[in-house]
């Protein structure tokens, strides 16, 4: 008991510094979530989150008898874990590959121009890419034309628009994931490259043996998170290079709370379905981390 | 995480919303001084808060809240009447999303307005969300009563006036447009009938009278009602019954389950695989890049809102015309249905439905301000500027001058007067005049032509005196359901066509359209009754 009123005599200074961020999280990310309420009603706008109709889980019913939900939930699992094949292992190749040039200043340069991308916002992405893969006057369906291939419907076919998705996500995100994997590499021991080269390993061998499991934990950590998140998908990349021919496809979670909650005013069942995948996100990320702590003794939580 | 993130902008702006709240708090005494400010002087000023269309527009020192009608509306009404009027900005694009936003957070201005659908309002009122503004009315809205007329009914919900319908003039929708030199070059008489249209563009496709190179688009083509409307019309058949009209109407605007409508997607479709229209349609969803292509004289047929493409913005006639020398842009009317009928939609003759929300304290200062514009002498001078400033009259029919001054004047006089869309000179032949005398000159003739064939054998909307509560509910998705079928089964193989089409409809169906089938169904047997 005298430690502890030693301990807080001495140090409180540190603990009055946490009140501001604390009062910040407090207000603005738990004070808003009584919004969830609205969930559970039959939400009225004018009459607010006080004056409304409880319903219990009939709104939960009702999402769950929608097909446009089951839909949008498959397409969002779709999509992240189509992405998370693609585009996990693209910045960790790119990454190897960075560390392996010669060139101080040139090594910048390509990093810089790798970044860049990452600083667009989807809206122009989702321009250009219009422009581009674009049926008739599009530039890589020119080139195709010039090889005598037909045109190929990138935007408007669902398969062809897929593969669009990830290679546009691949291109905007992966010069910017490099930068971790990159500050990690240079943790990695360079007595090892010298004793891996003294053993006659080559380059590639190098990579393999001595760079890679020096980057695992990183890896791995940024594996977790990734999962965590694969029930959640960001709402302007699918909404901006989604279209109504491949709906069928680029419908996601995020895009269907936005049609339902903003468009169409029912704001219960836009609650409802947000309040879904914030649960599910939650169980996925548990999941995943006692996975990864069985498997490499270091989770992240 | 959008879920979270809408209710936390929600937070935000009740807060903000409660802010501005208290600081008006202060300075007034709350809403029974409204009658008594009549008595100019004797109370504290209050302060009215209009929407206004924000759409990106206002030309250099003006925006769309402050310029020079906002200047005039404060002068004239506002200062007389000890009311400070400030004008709430409403983006156009989203302005239906945008007021559902400011409506649930309680930041509506006192005179708020999001479309042309009664739908909206009629959703609001539901919610207890509106004013009922008989009272106010009555009370303070002579000349408003006496513009409207009998169109005020259409702002009831179960017989009480909760929103005031602005009116419509011109209720012609849309033109169909072809190039006239590329006619002349081939030879080709203008098509009359939609077979003609079909050998028209097969031969504009195969001359390439434009010389575009092999980018030749016979018929401009958008994910927009412009675009479709016209077409999928025009095929439904003749001689509907007052039941079919009644039962078969979705509000959405398309005529989807009424006879006909299948064999327009189905030619459609053909014109898609036989590559005679816009191939990436489905992405154009503010027909931006139909503009680009007529701009850039790749186009040989399409269709567009009524007027928009001799309008001096964004200008496609005249930007066409100096791309492409000789080009020669003009109306017609070449779609017929089984009976031979050029069949077309029109317009309600209301406009913008304007409401006042339940929270809003200023009724009577909103009534005041509509009443206000409605007396014939204020409308006038918003809708054309000062005589001999800015127009000068020919046959009762005002000609807006051509100067830099005017132009930046008048760029939003339409949007502060929205209690009409277009201004009533009494007969169609001077409507029309009216419309095309606000074109460059060589066009004016274009506009009357297209005015005119916009009005032959339309077809109105049939609608309920009272609305349709599923299409409240459902029309929302409805509408994106429609999206989908036009798009797929247009997009398909010819011999898949059915099937595709069949389906989407059935999905249609399943999505809401059963149910407002069915309540329609019931409300026509008890009109009947």
């Amino acid at each position: 008991m005298k430690s502890l009123r030693l301990y807080l005599y001495r140090n409180w200074q540190l603990y009055a510094l946490l009140i501001l961020p604390l009062a910040f999280f407090l207000v603005f990310k738990y004070g808003p979530m009584y919004g969830i309420l609205i969930a559970f009603q039959d939400y009225n706008l004018f009459k607010g989150v006080t004056g409304s109709e409880w319903v219990g889980l009939d709104v939960f019913r009702e999402v769950f008898g929608m097909s446009g939900f089951y839909e949008a939930l498959r397409n969002t699992f779709m999509l992240n874990l189509l992405d998370l094949l693609v585009s996990f292992p693209a910045p960790i190749v790119l990454a190897l590959m960075l560390n392996e040039l010669a060139g101080r200043r040139f090594k910048k340069f390509a990093q810089t121009v790798l970044y860049l991308p990452h600083f667009l916002s989807w809206v122009i992405i989702g321009g250009i890419m219009f422009q581009v893969f674009a049926t008739k006057t599009g530039i890589v369906n020119l080139l195709l034309g010039r090889f005598g291939i037909d045109p190929v419907p990138f935007l408007t076919d669902k398969y062809a628009w897929l593969v669009t998705y990830l290679a546009v996500g691949v291109w905007q995100s992966a010069g910017w994931g490099t930068i971790i994997y990159l500050a990690a590499i240079t943790g990695v021991n360079s007595e090892l490259y010298e004793a891996a080269s003294v053993d006659g390993a080559g380059r590639l061998r190098r990579m393999w043996s001595v760079t890679l499991p020096g980057i695992r934990p990183t890896i791995v950590m940024l594996l977790i998170l990734k999962i965590g998140e694969i029930v959640q998908i960001g709402f302007d990349r699918p909404y901006v290079l989604g279209n109504v021919s491949v709906r069928d496809f680029s419908e996601v979670i995020s895009t269907f709370v936005y049609k339902t909650g903003i468009q169409t005013a029912q704001y219960s069942i836009a609650t409802a379905v947000g309040l879904f995948q914030a649960v599910v996100g939650i169980v996925l990320l548990l999941l995943a981390n006692a996975i990864a702590k069985k498997i490499t003794d270091n989770g992240v939580l | 995480m959008r879920g979270k993130g809408l209710r936390f902008t929600l937070a935000v702006a009740l807060i903000a919303g409660m802010l501005a709240g208290c600081s008006q708090g202060g300075n007034k005494e709350g809403s029974s001084s409204a009658t008594a400010s009549d008595h100019s002087g004797k109370t504290e000023q209050v302060t009215l808060k209009v929407g206004i269309f924000d759409r990106g527009n206002a030309p250099a020192g003006y925006t769309a809240t402050e310029n020079y009608w906002t200047d005039y509306v404060q002068k004239n009404f506002g200062d007389p009447n000890n009311i400070k009027v400030e004008f709430v900005p409403i983006p156009r694009t989203d302005a239906s999303d945008k007021v559902n936003v400011m409506m649930s957070s309680g930041d509506a201005p006192d005179v708020v307005f999001a479309n042309t659908s009664p739908l909206t309002a009629y959703g609001y009122a539901k919610d207890g969300g509106l004013l009922p503004l008989d009272d106010l009315i009555e009370q303070y809205g002579p000349n408003l009563k006496k513009y409207l007329g009998p169109a005020l009914d259409s702002g009831k919900v179960d017989g009480v006036q909760y929103s005031i319908p602005g009116r419509r003039v011109n209720t012609g929708k849309y033109e169909n447009l072809i190039r006239q030199d590329w006619l002349d070059k081939l030879g080709l008489p203008m098509p009359k009938t939609t077979e003609e249209v079909y050998q028209t563009l097969k031969a504009f496709k195969e001359k390439d009278p434009g010389q575009t190179g092999g980018g030749v688009i016979p018929l401009g083509f958008s994910l927009t009602p412009a675009s479709i409307e016209p077409i999928v019309w025009s095929f439904i058949e003749d001689g509907l019954t007052d039941e079919q009209r009644y039962t078969l109407s979705e509000s959405l605007g398309y005529p989807l389950l009424l006879p006909g409508h299948k064999e327009a997607v189905r030619f459609l479709n053909k014109l898609y695989n036989e590559g005679l229209m816009s191939p990436d349609f489905s992405l154009d969803k503010d027909e931006k890049q139909v503009f680009q292509d007529v701009m850039t004289g790749k186009v040989g047929m399409y269709s567009d809102n009524l007027g928009n493409s001799f309008n001096a913005t964004p200008g496609i006639a005249k930007v066409l015309t100096q791309n492409v020398p000789g080009a020669k842009l003009v109306p017609t009317d070449p779609y017929t249905n089984n009976a031979g009928k050029h069949l077309k939609p029109e317009y309600d003759p209301t406009g913008f439905f304007l409401m006042v929300p339940a929270a809003s304290k200023r009724g009577v200062e909103a009534i005041k301000y509509l009443d206000w514009m409605a007396q014939p002498d204020v409308l006038n001078t918003i809708m054309n500027g000062i005589e001999g400033e800015d127009y000068t009259l020919t046959d009762g029919v005002p000609y807006r001058i051509e100067s830099e001054e005017t132009s930046k004047r008048m760029f939003n006089a339409n949007d502060i007067a929205m209690i009409t869309q277009g201004q009533d000179f009494g007969s169609d032949e001077k409507n029309w005049a009216a419309a095309a005398a606000a074109v460059p000159k060589e066009f004016r003739d274009y506009v009357v032509e297209a005015y005119k064939m916009s009005m032959t054998d339309t077809i109105r909307y049939a609608n309920f005196t009272s609305p349709i509560e599923a299409e409240n509910k459902y029309i929302p998705t409805l509408q994106d359901k429609y999206d989908e079928l036009i798009v797929k089964s247009i997009m398909t193989k010819p011999g898949d066509f059915d099937k595709t089409y069949d389906d989407l409809l059935k999905d249609y169906m399943a999505s809401g359209g059963d149910a407002i089938k069915q309540e329609r169904t019931e409300a026509y047997a008890a009109m009947k009754k």
